[in-house]
């Protein structure tokens, strides 16, 4: 039997596109936080921590995190997470 | 006076007629300058219910105590006047380098009344004061007329603050063009200027504003330079992006208004954002006077050469609500706006209810006029096609002419315009922030985002973040703050984006260095009260029907949003309304009883 493994897919903005390389990103395995997923992001992408050191804007499936529980909200399989460095508030 | 001249300008088109007059300390203390001033002044000396393209409404150019200074954006001015299109108040916004110059030639505000036979431009240079002949700038777009009367004054560094055509042919959402690019747009008062066949107002300024306590002041706006500079808005995302920055982060939040704001997500949203722009056609940002953000874009297109803009409000207004993806296009229809003086939303908007009239069937292919490119979504033709014939008043812009809602009624289409007091509503869907949506509900200019921009707390987290669903009365009490706070912010002659950094201490401080006072931040707001109550007086005894105009469309109270993060939402305005009202201190049918006025010393004025 076939497992089907769901990524997390992950659209950036403004600087962080420059960053990453790309605009949208998936990733295996949720079980993360948003907080364990900007270190690993910041481990394949260097420099993408420092870029939302001043704020952020995250999304996920379109809520703001902070409304959900900030930095330590659960990512599971399936979701999409949109984050923007304080370009224009967070 | 410190900061205010204690002078303004009165000129009489009819009989020609130029006085220089004075207000003072006292009237200060209450109404601060420029915003605050022009209603003052409009109460005092005008029915609120004459005709708006009669001699008799009054059209006040008002600069306020900090512009000219160099607190930072201290360069910006007021249009305060009778709207055309809304029938109520409107204080109408600009930057650039126009109301630096006009408080340099030494006047906290000009006082346009009458109306001239022949089409005319007022030229003020310092203490000189003429009323000249135009008859050879009447149909010119905005950089010819700018250009003409440099050439003509043999003076390249004149400010011109012009109508387009569309303001010559009074276009109910005609602009005031200042600096070419830089609109005074919402609620026609192009239109205004228009009427009264003032097509430019040329000045030059070589005066120092006096401040009360220099030093103090310039310590207070280094401090204040140095927060905006530190701030990731102010010194990050706006210079870099512009306000443009908004457009993936509104749509990412579900409420990018698209297809005239029959969805919240535009899936060609991208293609039209700051970042797309800073890839393909951005030359370089550009400062206001005294700015040290600069958010304006320079962009550069093959068919144009270079040009200022398009802000955010206009990429959303020309592009999503229309259903365009095309940036290239967007950036030429707002230019095109520019040079023929129109206001970009309201011009967006009323395409948008024309393409939604022509979508459901009531506006008919015959009617567009022959070989006219249909008014289907997403045609961008129509952008290049119908701006001009709005601002020439041809054919079918004729009717377009007359703003989105008086065209949803010709063809029996009302449910489908998009705005408040028949202003055409900006570029936030009002079911995915409903503090923002009351603002829309009960600013005073009708439906209006940027005096009440309940989006920086509901959505970008400015000053803090809250919940864009909650509607208690923590919410409310925040949309009024912001209602006052936005009219000090207006009146004092600085830039709203100081508020993504600066707070209402911020402010007070800068003010009190400036005028010689000693107010605290609270009565700085209390003026911002009396303000916002004025101009709610204003539209009460012009006809304002709270009951039936406080309100939204009815897409927004009965039609649950389609898709995106705010599906299946609309807007409970019936439970936040009475208690906006009651917070107020106004009555439930949102008027202003006498012991408000009184504690406001509006008495006087609501005779």
């Amino acid at each position: 039997m076939n497992k089907v493994i769901n990524m997390i897919h992950i659209r950036v903005y403004a600087m962080l596109i420059d960053i990453v390389g790309s605009r949208s990103i998936e990733i295996e395995g949720g079980g993360k936080t948003v907080r364990e997923l900007i270190e690993l992001l910041d481990s394949r992408y260097p420099g993408f921590k420092k870029e939302l050191e001043k704020g952020f804007l995250i999304l996920l499936n379109g809520i703001n995190i902070l409304h959900l529980k900030g930095l330590d909200t659960e990512i599971k399989d399936g979701d999409t997470i949109v984050i923007f460095p304080p370009v224009g508030g967070g | 006076m410190f900061a205010n001249w204690g002078k303004f300008l009165r000129v009489n088109l009819t009989t020609k007629e130029i006085k220089v007059e004075t207000w003072d300390e006292d009237l200060a203390k209450k109404w601060l300058g420029s915003r605050g001033l022009g209603i003052y002044l409009l109460l005092k000396e005008m029915d609120p219910k004459v005709e708006p393209l009669s001699p008799d409404n009054k059209l006040i150019i008002a600069p306020g105590p900090l512009s000219g200074t160099s607190a930072p954006t201290g360069g910006r001015y007021n249009v305060i006047t009778k709207s055309p299109q809304t029938g109520y108040i409107t204080f109408a916004n600009s930057g650039g380098f126009f109301g630096a110059e006009l408080k340099r030639a030494g006047y906290d505000a000009l006082v346009i009344e009458g109306a001239s036979e022949k089409p005319v431009y007022l030229y003020i240079k310092d203490d000189h004061v003429e009323i000249r002949d135009a008859s050879h700038l009447w149909g010119k777009l905005l950089s010819e007329t700018q250009e003409t009367i440099r050439k003509e004054l043999k003076d390249e560094n004149i400010k011109v603050a012009a109508i387009g055509p569309a303001g010559e042919k009074m276009v109910k959402f005609a602009a005031i063009m200042n600096d070419v690019h830089r609109a005074a747009g919402r609620g026609g008062p192009g239109a205004v200027m228009g009427s009264k066949k003032l097509k430019a107002i040329a000045v030059r300024g070589t005066k120092d504003v006096p401040l009360a306590d220099r030093e103090k002041f310039m310590l207070a706006i280094r401090e204040k330079i140095n927060k905006l500079r530190a701030d990731p808005v102010a010194g990050g995302g706006l210079p870099k992006y512009g306000t443009a920055v908004l457009v993936n982060i509104i749509n990412e939040n579900g409420l990018y208004p698209t297809r005239n704001f029959q969805t919240g997500v535009f899936k060609y949203a991208f293609e039209q954002s700051g970042e797309a722009m800073v890839d393909k056609y951005l030359v370089k940002n550009h400062p206001c006077f005294a700015c040290p953000i600069g958010c304006a874009r320079m962009n550069k297109l093959p068919t144009i050469g270079v040009t200022e803009g398009p802000e955010y409000e206009s990429i959303f207004a020309l592009g999503s609500d229309l259903g365009i993806n095309d940036l290239a296009s967007i950036i030429e229809a707002n230019h095109l706006c520019d040079e023929y003086g129109l206001d970009t939303i309201s011009t967006g908007g009323t395409l948008a209810t024309a393409m939604e009239l022509y979508e459901k069937g009531l506006l008919k292919d015959a009617e567009l006029g022959k070989s006219a490119p249909p008014l289907r979504w997403g045609n961008t033709e129509a952008l290049h096609y119908y701006i001009e014939k709005i601002a020439k008043r041809d054919g079918f812009g004729d009717k377009l002419a007359e703003g989105g809602y008086r065209l949803s009624k010709m063809y029996n289409g009302e449910e489908y315009f998009m705005g408040v007091k028949k202003l055409e509503l900006p570029a936030y869907d009002p079911r995915g922030a409903e503090g923002h949506a009351l603002g829309y509900a009960t600013n005073n200019r009708g439906g209006c985002h940027i005096k009440n921009y309940m989006i920086s707390p509901e959505i970008l987290g400015y000053p803090k973040k809250m919940d864009p669903h909650d509607i208690s009365d923590d919410k409310i009490n925040m949309l009024i703050l912001f209602q006052h706070l936005t009219a000090i912010i207006d009146s004092a002659g600085l830039c709203l984006f100081t508020t993504f950094g600066l707070g209402p201490d911020d402010y007070r401080d800068m003010l009190n260095a400036a005028l010689g006072w000693n107010l605290s931040t609270e009565e700085y707001l209390k003026i911002g009260e009396r303000i916002w109550n004025a101009e709610r007086l204003f539209n009460l005894m012009a006809g304002l029907d709270p009951v039936k105009e406080d309100t939204l469309p009815k897409r927004f109270l009965e039609e649950p949003m389609p898709e995106g993060p705010n599906k299946g939402r609309t807007v409970r305005l019936k439970e936040m309304l009475p208690r906006y009202y009651a917070l107020r201190g106004w009555t439930q049918d949102g008027r202003i009883p006498e012991e408000k006025l009184r504690e406001l010393d509006l008495l006087p004025l609501s005779k």
